[in-house]
């Protein structure tokens, strides 16, 4: 039976090139990181602190009913930028962070070079920048859900349980804050986990690197730091630089005492490696080596 | 004939190393055999072709366009790589689905050209397996099936019967023509020669990232002067016909067969020996059982041209 008797026939509608071509590149990556049973309990974890802190507003607006339960440490519970830097540059949070990296982002690109299905994306009307956008939107998704998602959320309930703007009248920069620290850290964490993605056809490799330079780094800080008594090491560690610039946006005294344009310096230079690398590992595949 | 795919000067270095030279090509409808060893170019070819890697000199225009900074003239083209890539953990139908949605069908015609699909290639009933459960064959109709699915107007094949069984071959064989049937251009590469014959007459002969040859084999063959074209003749008397052949200045030389039925004669000029062995057969009375030309084939001109 011939291609036409089985009905194969010509399209008719018009063909355009697609206006997100990035979008199912992003929903499959979405799409497998959810069918890993390990990477649900990982991503659902990393809300804790986000329902915890969630609970901090409500208490915090209902401290004569909670009085017997918080007793003399109220102080933790109030609303400010404090509250905010501690929730995003808490050290389980951005561990979370990067246990979700790894187990939905190790593979992006390394899978793709694995097996060989660059060639396949490369062929049709995607452009490099789409293929890299739609692996990006994935780590974007996920990243954004833990920063900006739950950042805004603790504003708005804030303002719903408070009944008034005053909160936002006493911190009018603070949305600002949250999506500006949120931008940070997801680019950084984005180009830091597709960079790593596009150095092995080994995902349990790249697994292991994402995780590894992100512990080793602040194993390194905290070494260099004990022999040394210089706090400028924190600038070696990833984690250190993260919440240095969290200190920044949200107005509170660094964490260590080393200027945070040092740290954002540090943090600009990965994502700039990061994208010169990653736009000359993405590419056909060459025949000849 | 128009030409869907036009090349001119088309050259791609890796470092010092030459992928192509200076490839000026035209290609018209219908299949088309790119034919050469390992490493002669073809991939790189192909790969040009279908804008994976750009090249160092020349230009590519494909169906009036030039492909450079025109990424959307890639939903016209389909491409089939040589070797296997495919996510593992995914099932043909979702590996297919992904594939066409990045030409920015909606979903449902994503939908219906995935079923049209996979019944083309006859994998519907295998659609919602792992891929990583598919034997070769299958694996090889579903890089046929996501090259075909958004209905291009060039079919880019790389090597696309390579590892399959004589069954899986024919399938493929198979569709390829139903797909050239329809009025649409295939380019098929291949080092194997028997399979670009089963295939096409009409072949690119690259050797060494040149363009040695382009056409028709019969065509090309007979191009080839340096070679004398070598035909074989079986007959009940083939010592009265090798003393009757033997006064021509055309011919350079008669062997006799193992079977003393047959004569290998080797002519200059192939136009006249024909003509000659007509009259013989009709004047003279020998009688003919099979003519055959050994060296008029793939092979042969192949062996010619890159100088074996």
């Amino acid at each position: 039976m011939t291609v036409r008797e089985k009905g194969y026939t010509h399209w008719d509608g018009e063909l355009k090139p697609a206006r997100h071509p990035w979008w199912p590149i992003a929903r499959l990556g979405i799409k497998l990181a959810f069918k890993k049973k390990y990477f649900k309990f990982i991503y659902f974890s990393a809300f804790i602190p986000a329902f915890a802190f969630l609970v901090g507003i409500y208490i915090s607006e209902r401290i004569e009913d909670f009085q017997w339960m918080v007793r003399g440490s109220t102080r933790i519970l109030e609303m400010n930028p404090r509250f905010f830097n501690y929730y995003f540059s808490s050290d389980f949070l951005l561990f979370m962070m990067v246990m979700i990296l790894l187990a939905s982002g190790a593979g992006l690109i390394s899978d793709d070079l694995k097996y060989n299905s660059l060639q396949l994306y490369l062929a049709r009307p995607l452009r490099k920048k789409d293929y890299l956008a739609g692996k990006a939107a994935v780590l974007v998704f996920f990243i954004f859900s833990l920063t900006i998602l739950p950042g805004l959320v603790f504003i708005v309930f804030k303002l719903l349980f408070a009944g008034n703007f005053s909160f936002l009248s006493s911190y009018p920069w603070l949305p600002l804050a949250v999506i500006g620290h949120s931008l940070l850290v997801t680019v950084f964490f984005c180009l830091y986990t597709l960079l790593l993605s596009s150095l092995s056809k080994n995902r349990r490799y790249v697994s292991i690197l994402i995780f590894g330079v992100y512990v080793f780094s602040d194993i390194l800080h905290g070494f260099f730091s004990e022999n040394f008594k210089q706090p400028a090491f924190a600038l070696v560690s990833l984690k250190a630089n993260l919440q240095q610039m969290g200190a920044f946006f949200f107005k509170q005294k660094p964490v260590f005492p080393v200027a945070w344009h040092f740290s954002l310096f540090i943090l600009v230079s990965l994502c700039l490696l990061a994208a010169v690398v990653l736009s000359r590992k993405v590419k056909g595949v060459e025949v000849v080596k | 004939m128009s030409a869907v795919i036009e090349t001119r000067k088309l050259s791609k270095w890796y470092g010092n190393v030459l992928g192509l030279s200076d490839v000026t090509l035209e290609i018209g409808p219908g299949i088309s055999g790119l034919l050469g060893p390992n490493g002669a170019g073809k991939s790189t070819f192909l790969k040009l072709l279908t804008g994976q890697i750009k090249p160092s000199l020349g230009s590519v225009t494909i169906l009036g366009e030039k492909i450079k900074n025109n990424y959307a003239i890639f939903s016209k083209i389909g491409f089939c790589p040589e070797h296997d890539s495919f996510y593992e953990e995914i099932t043909g139908w979702e590996f297919l689905t992904q594939l066409l949605s990045l030409h920015g069908f909606a979903a449902s015609e994503v939908k219906i050209r995935a079923e049209k699909t996979l019944e083309v290639v006859e994998l519907s009933r295998d659609k919602d397996r792992l891929v990583r459960a598919y034997s070769r064959g299958m694996r090889q109709r579903l890089k046929f099936a996501q090259a075909i699915a958004h209905d291009p107007e060039i079919l880019v094949l790389d090597e696309p019967l390579a590892g399959l069984d004589p069954l899986g071959k024919r399938k493929v064989i198979r569709l390829i023509k139903e797909f050239k049937s329809q009025g649409k251009t295939i380019i098929v590469s291949s080092h194997v020669l028997p399979e670009i014959e089963a295939l096409t007459k009409t072949i690119i002969l690259i050797h060494q990232g040149k363009i040695f040859a382009t056409g028709d084999i019969h065509y090309i063959r007979d191009l080839i002067e340096s070679h004398p074209h070598l035909v074989s003749v079986k007959c009940a008397e083939p010592r009265r016909l090798a003393s009757m052949l033997l006064t021509e200045d055309y011919i350079r030389s008669i062997n006799f067969g193992p079977d003393s039925k047959t004569l290998v004669v080797e002519t200059k000029n192939r136009d006249k020996f024909f003509s000659l062995l007509l009259s013989l057969i009709v004047e003279s009375r020998i009688d003919i059982e099979e003519i055959t030309s050994p060296d008029d084939n793939l092979q042969a001109v192949f062996d010619y041209l890159v100088g074996k």
